[in-house]
């Protein structure tokens, strides 16, 4: 079934928006789900591969959307395409790291995700608003989950600060390329489909900013006349598919099973 | 060392105005996060109302060593209900 795109709204920006979407979940989820078998303590590799179950059925979401809009099929879009033309941020592709970043990572992302989906949810383009409502009612426990750790483990021992400190110096900076420009952007905000990426770093921050402060951890970011000025360099180019090599491996390895026996089913 | 949390145990209420019944215990630093633990294992895939978690510790317990606690030495049957008809279980 292919669905009618208003003709305001430019369907090929649409689409790369929806692929964006999708791509930062089935990574992040794929992250999340290295946890399995792993993790510190058993309740949370439980908790971490329900929430990578989750993460890549919203994945299945946005390339089902992006699938009715003529674009290649979900499986293909996961199991066939070249790593070299994903399109999520290197924030989600990066190697899982300590048990520190993975918590950091997931709460940055959490939220970032809260205020997109918050937004998405008044978008102009209905399929797009109906997903963000559902997906919003999974997050939000997402969310919980994250800033319960977060909060706790900010200043819960020295050893745990440190290692949480460590984790927001190195995940912040790379946080910041969950919000960049979508090519052709200006003209979706114009159509109403999202407000774009700037605004949506400013909620962002309003969020993390305060929580992150009072969990007694510090960020390169200050805020004067109500306006934020963040002294770290965003690390793009994940938007534009300018890939780095952690998301190769990343991407063989989802991709393994599948072209073992390629159209195979079970 | 043991490096786990301490644990909780977990009751779970199918829908309300049912019993919470013990379904098993989480690891957890305190009764919040437990709350959370209990969500992830047990309220995932089970219709789930309400959840409580009680810290194994606070749970008062018989000895499974005691043979004195429930012990029914005499004969104590004059004292079961046998002498009539129950009626039928009435809806409340």
């Amino acid at each position: 079934m292919l669905l009618e795109v208003p003709t305001d709204i430019p369907k090929e920006a649409l689409q790369r928006l929806l692929v964006a979407l999708a791509d930062d979940e089935l990574v992040l989820g794929h992250r999340d789900s290295e946890w399995t078998g792993h993790s510190p303590i058993l309740e949370e590799d439980i908790a971490f591969s329900n929430i990578a179950q989750d993460e890549i059925g919203h994945a299945l979401l946005w390339f089902t959307i992006n699938e009715q809009l003529g674009g290649k099929s979900p499986d293909w879009m996961g199991f066939e395409r070249n790593w070299k033309h994903f399109t999520c941020c290197h924030f989600t592709a990066f190697p899982k790291g300590d048990f520190a970043y993975t918590v950091v990572r997931q709460y940055l992302f959490d939220v970032g995700e809260q205020v997109r989906l918050k937004n998405l949810s008044t978008s102009s383009f209905p399929p797009l608003k109906e997903a963000a409502e559902k997906i919003i009612m999974e997050e939000g426990y997402h969310l919980m989950h994250s800033q319960s750790l977060v909060e706790r483990l900010g200043d819960a021992t020295e050893e745990s600060h440190k290692r949480m400190q460590a984790a927001i110096d190195t995940a912040f900076p790379q946080a910041l390329g969950m919000f960049e420009e979508l090519t052709g952007e200006d003209e979706l905000v114009k159509a109403g489909v999202f407000s774009g990426n700037e605004p949506l770093k400013e909620q962002w921050l309003e969020i993390v900013v305060p929580a992150l402060t009072s969990a007694s951890l510090e960020l390169p970011v200050e805020k004067k006349n109500g306006k934020f000025t963040i002294d770290a360099k965003a690390e793009e180019g994940g938007r534009k598919g300018w890939q780095k090599e952690h998301l190769k491996q990343l991407v063989e390895d989802l991709q393994t099973v599948y072209k073992m026996s390629p159209g195979g089913s079970w | 060392m043991d490096t786990q949390w301490e644990t909780y145990e977990v009751f779970h209420q199918t829908k309300r105005g049912d019993p919470h019944v013990h379904v098993g215990a989480v690891h957890a630093p305190d009764p919040h996060m437990a709350l959370q633990m209990a969500r992830d294992q047990f309220a995932r895939r089970m219709k789930c109302a309400s959840i409580w978690v009680v810290r194994t510790k606070d749970v008062a317990r018989t000895d499974y060593q005691d043979e004195t606690f429930f012990a029914q030495i005499l004969d104590k049957s004059y004292r079961d209900p046998k002498a009539f008809e129950a009626p039928d279980k009435g809806e409340h």
